[in-house]
């Protein structure tokens, strides 16, 4: 095959068996790749009523037909699997070098299931010194309880100094609902809990090392296609490049300028202490340089360091989600302190978006008189530094009212009574747009198949940021098709193993259609698959739907599509988007049909057979 | 007989974000200075008058937090935002 290696490692952890499974080349077209292949198997194989962090859920590390290939930020991977955080699917998404070096062993996917008896990692070794990849499931004792760079650092040694690790962190293995799982040391597969299924099955790390190429269709032309592209990136990049220069960190003053940077727990979108989190600040202080990740010409990674501020440290970040979530929603006006909150995330393996916005609910709680001090042990008010600093580790190891935040902001407002004042979708934390001033991104947070996420369809790119053009994000004209588009979109990109910031400007046409006319060349070229523009969108929109039905049968309807009430009802108080709320009664029946999904938005049969898709197929 | 009265001048505030910072006058504190124009002047102008690039899809142009066309006329007290269109968070 070209572009996929076709081929599957599946690692059994009960019984410590190891097999290798080739794909059927229909299959690998009509999914993909990535989350597109992982669907697949996710709803062959696992009962869609299963408990997350059972035994029975499995858990799936998938690269895309691009990923190792020269395509420009072709370095993704996709974390799949049944998510403890929403009972719904996750896809949580991560670039750094350790896609790449996955793609390299030879598989395009890893599948890992049951539950090891004690600690192991899985070492997966294809330097080329054996006939073929050498795979072993590893004790891991030594290394549990371990942070992220002492477990990483630790893993080098006991491989190979050129392996690449993804790992858990404490959080991980304290079954945090918020534990992500952690690549080169600093990149994380974030969300939904993703972390707690890794540590659930007793499995610490993940380490690869590979020197296998991919066979492209049309090595030459996909080779001209590829210089073209970063010619363009690099022409843009020579006048002035934003996000080289200040990383996402540069947003807050953008979507406070709007009115939609979260604040006070989204109590409104318009942050008064933004001065002090901006990436103008991140760069003169901080940054010790971009950081890119594997073969990217953006960078807009960070390396930073903490020397000159009132704490310590050095590591990766922040960026713009983590700002507007640890900043922002906790109302913290200092950068290095969001800087410390973020470095103390990735050590211990925690998604900084929902970490954030579950302390800043309980900041909001807390001041409203519904959460007692004594329960926290500590003041917690909105800009308190400290509060966030010592949350975030207490959260990490459950330890005291850590157990509390460990299981996200839902279950803990509920537990207070007051589930409305948790800012979710399907129990997920926003990310950093307040859909209020931003009617698009209401939907997709509504209608996302892994709760509230900006990577599942960020149509900020199109309200927020003009790219490929501007829209109103005041607006609710329009926006059931863009946010059908955008999330069959990406679908494709992160199925292709692709980040979507290259993916959306250069990729993808510059018209009101947006439609994803060299990303389909560029899949061709690599995979000699021949889709159409057309097929490509049908295959992002089976992949999506394949997802949908994997949550109808887990128990998601219409009820679950929705916003907090806050959203709905309680209008922006101030700002550009003052006065407004989501309409999401008015734009959801729309979304329905251009998705082809009856009025309880569960696909109908003839949307089913469309797609060659059997509701019929699989367990449950 | 006609009687021209001309009218005031206006004076706005304009915002350039991270790489259009470099369009400020020199020695600006921040990324935010007051411009003083001729009444009527649009912001397609204003903004050519300092070399920051308007055109749609190269930038983003806001007046009070809301999309804005080029040919919108600035008026006192309004808030220009302006940054490079591109991949945000």
């Amino acid at each position: 095959m070209f572009g996929w290696h076709g081929k599957v490692l599946r690692v059994d952890l009960t019984s410590e068996t190891i097999s290798i499974e080739e794909i059927d080349p229909q299959v690998a077209k009509d999914f993909i790749g990535g989350r597109g292949w992982a669907i697949k198997v996710l709803y062959d194989e696992v009962d869609p009523g299963v408990d997350p962090l059972s035994p029975e859920n499995k858990l799936f590390f998938a690269s895309g037909p691009l990923t190792g290939t020269p395509a420009p930020t072709g370095n993704r991977y996709m974390v799949t699997t049944k998510a403890p955080l929403t009972g719904a699917i996750a896809c949580s998404n991560s670039g750094g070098t350790y896609p790449t070096e996955m793609k390299r062993t030879g598989f395009d996917m890893f599948i890992f299931e049951g539950r090891a008896e004690r600690p192991v990692y899985v070492w997966i070794n294809a330097d080329g010194s054996g006939d073929g990849p050498d795979v072993e499931i590893r004790p891991a004792p030594h290394l549990w309880g371990k942070p992220v760079p002492e477990t990483t650092e630790t893993l080098l040694q006991e491989t190979d100094g050129k392996a690449r690790v993804a790992c858990i962190g404490p959080a991980g293995e304290r079954l945090v609902k918020l534990a992500s799982i952690m690549n080169d040391k600093h990149r994380a597969a974030g969300r939904s809990g993703v972390g707690a299924v890794m540590g659930s099955k007793n499995l610490k790390a993940v380490v690869v090392r590979g020197r296998e190429g991919v066979n492209l269709a049309e090595p030459d032309q996909m080779r001209e296609l590829c210089r073209e592209v970063r010619r363009q990136v690099a022409a843009d990049v020579k006048k002035g490049s934003t996000l080289r220069e200040y990383g996402t960190a540069y947003v807050p003053n953008v979507t406070n300028e709007i009115g939609i940077l979260p604040t006070h727990n989204f109590q409104t979108g318009v942050f008064e202490g933004v001065e002090g989190i901006t990436g103008e600040v991140l760069t003169e202080k901080y940054l010790v340089r971009p950081k890119p990740c594997f073969g990217c010409p953006i960078a807009c990674g960070r390396s930073t360091d903490l020397k000159g501020s009132r704490y310590e440290g050095d590591g990766e970040g922040p960026e713009y989600e983590t700002i507007a979530s640890l900043g922002s929603a906790c109302g913290l006006d200092d950068m290095a302190a969001v800087t410390k909150a973020n470095y103390l995330c990735n050590e211990l393996g925690l998604d900084t978006i929902s970490t954030g916005v579950t302390i800043a609910c309980a900041m909001e709680l807390y001041e409203k008189g519904i959460l007692p001090e004594a329960d926290v042990g500590m003041p917690l008010r909105f800009g308190d530094a400290d509060a966030v600093i010592q949350l975030v580790e207490k959260t990490a190891y459950r330890d005291g009212f850590g157990d509390v935040l460990a299981e996200g902001s839902y279950r803990m407002a509920d537990r207070y009574g007051h589930p409305e004042l948790s800012i979710t979708a399907k129990k997920q934390e926003f990310p950093g747009y307040d859909p209020r001033g931003s009617k698009g991104m209401g939907l997709l947070y509504a209608t996302s198949n892994v709760g509230a996420s900006h990577m599942a369809g960020d149509l900020a790119y199109m309200e927020v940021f003009g790219v490929p053009k501007k829209i109103d994000p005041l607006t609710i004209e329009r926006k059931p098709w863009y946010i059908k588009h955008f999330e069959d979109l990406f679908t494709i990109i992160d199925a292709a193993g692709l980040c979507v910031f290259l993916s959306i400007r250069y990729l993808c046409d510059a018209t009101d259609e947006v439609m994803p006319t060299r990303l389909t060349q560029l899949l061709n070229l690599a995979t000699g698959a021949g889709y159409t523009v057309e097929s490509l969108l049908e295959a992002g929109d089976r992949v999506y739907t394949l997802e949908r039905l994997f949550l109808n049968r887990a128990g998601f309807t219409r009820a679950d599509d929705t916003l907090p009430r806050r959203m709905l009802e309680e209008p922006m108080p101030e700002g550009p988007a003052a006065g407004h709320v989501v309409e999401l009664d008015e734009m959801l029946p729309e979304f329905y049909r251009l998705r082809g999904w009856d009025e309880d938005g569960i696909p109908t049969d003839d949307r089913l057979a469309e797609l060659g898709l059997d509701r019929r197929e699989g367990l449950g | 007989m006609h009687i021209v009265r001309e009218a005031a001048p206006v004076r706005v505030e304009l915002k350039l974000f991270a790489t259009y910072r470099r369009y400020l006058p020199p020695h600006t504190a921040g990324n935010a200075c007051h411009v003083t124009v001729p009444a009527g002047t649009p912001v397609v102008d204003l903004l050519a008058e300092l070399g920051v690039p308007s055109q749609r899809g190269v930038s983003v142009v806001l007046i009070n937090g809301h999309d804005a066309s080029p040919d919108r006329v600035v008026e006192d007290g309004d808030v220009v935002a302006v940054f490079p269109a591109l991949a945000g968070g």
